[in-house]
């Protein structure tokens, strides 16, 4: 039976010789991953059948929550087993090849650039993170300090009571508005002082309510690329930074080390 | 590295928006429909509704690998100090209970 190979990430063929690939059962529980080797770089996969894997039993396969759920776990589990012994160009969850034929011809395709990613990438490792602010205390913190607000409140003091309703409406939009220039800077602010640890950074979506599942809202998601030697010192700045910030209601979340995920771009 | 205290939802969103929608894809032969941002924001959220289910049936296995979830290793701690707390807990009862019996002696 024909079958496809299922690609986790690439890593580079010395690191390879010096610590064999651990043993890991592939995508579909029964096949274990192997590397194949091409001109110092190794492709690390696991064999599909082709029937239960082709692009209609997949679209099936995908549509269920639960097994993407548990097969990218399963992705994730594989490619963070890599990063833990080797420099790792990890793939995206699913990039599967009919054959490995069509998987050495795109090797051969990207070759230079993959094996200069690999030489860029060795010894840096990626964390993320994430900042969420508490909109209430925020808010009220917004109110009671910000200039343009104070000088409205005053203003509003020596109004008519009708006239003084709807200027406290606009002050409130006012406020709100205030409020989301100051969760941008602030969290910006975080931002350009951990980017100076860091070779590379990237910004993210911000991700909603429904998604994360809680109270307090996500203002900022952002990556960075660390070389090992840096990681210390970045966490230490965070936790430094996490506690600057605590009683302004913003919460800085950071998880990490991750494989290189963001910054493994081909062109 | 005891330095996130995220909740594990949130850990289980990076896991998720960055394997689904990070890393290299090249040129795979397949392609899977779970690649466009707003697909792939439905899906995750679905998932972390499912996962919420899976919770209430006590199917969390991927929390608390630690191999997944550098969390969990806080977890574990966690874990032993609640273990400590709730013994120690127990003990101060049983003093109490033994200093008001030996005043009611008195």
């Amino acid at each position: 039976m024909a079958e496809l190979k299922y690609l986790y990430g690439i890593i580079p063929t010395d690191e390879l010789k010096q610590t064999p690939l651990p043993s890991f059962k592939g995508l579909d529980d029964q096949h274990e991953w192997y590397p194949i080797a091409f001109d110092g770089i190794e492709a690390i996969v696991c064999d599909l059948e082709e029937s239960d894997y082709n692009e209609s039993a997949l679209k099936e396969k995908t549509s269920d929550v639960e097994w993407v759920h548990e097969k990218a776990f399963h992705h994730h589990e594989a490619v963070m087993k890599l990063h833990e012994s080797y420099t790792v160009i990890p793939m995206k969850f699913a990039t599967i090849y009919t054959s490995k034929a069509n998987l050495e011809e795109t090797l051969t395709k990207h070759y230079q650039e993959m094996d200069g990613l690999l030489s860029w990438l060795k010894g840096k490792e990626e964390w993320n993170l994430k900042i969420y602010c508490d909109n209430d205390s925020l808010r009220e913190r917004t109110a009671a300090h910000n200039f343009t607000i104070e000088a409205k409140k005053k203003e509003l003091e020596h109004m008519s009571p009708g006239r003084k309703y709807l200027e406290k409406r606009k002050l409130d939009r006012l406020i709100d508005q205030e409020l989301e220039k100051d969760k941008e800077q602030h969290s910006s602010a975080i931002h350009d002082q951990l980017a100076t640890y860091s070779v590379k950074t990237d910004i993210k979506k911000n991700w909603n309510k429904d998604v994360t599942g809680r109270t307090d809202e996500m203002c900022w998601n952002s990556v960075y690329l660390l070389e090992n030697q840096q990681v210390e010192e970045f966490l230490g700045k965070v936790k430094q930074l996490q506690e600057e910030w605590k009683e302004a209601g913003f919460t800085l979340e950071l998880t990490g080390p991750w494989p290189a995920y963001h910054f493994s771009k081909l062109k | 590295m005891a330095i996130e205290q995220s909740t594990q939802s949130s850990n289980l969103v990076d896991v998720l928006e960055t394997v689904l929608d990070k890393g290299v894809v090249i040129a795979g032969d397949i392609r899977v429909g779970i690649a466009d941002v707003e697909l792939l924001s439905i899906k995750i959220r679905l998932i972390v509704a499912s996962v919420d289910k899976a919770k209430e049936i006590g199917m969390d296995w991927w929390e608390t690998d630690p191999y997944l979830n550098s969390k969990a290793a806080n977890k574990e701690q966690d874990k032993k100090l609640k273990e400590e707390n709730d013994e120690l807990q127990k003990r101060i009862e049983e003093l109490e209970k033994k200093a008001g019996q030996d005043n009611r002696l008195v």
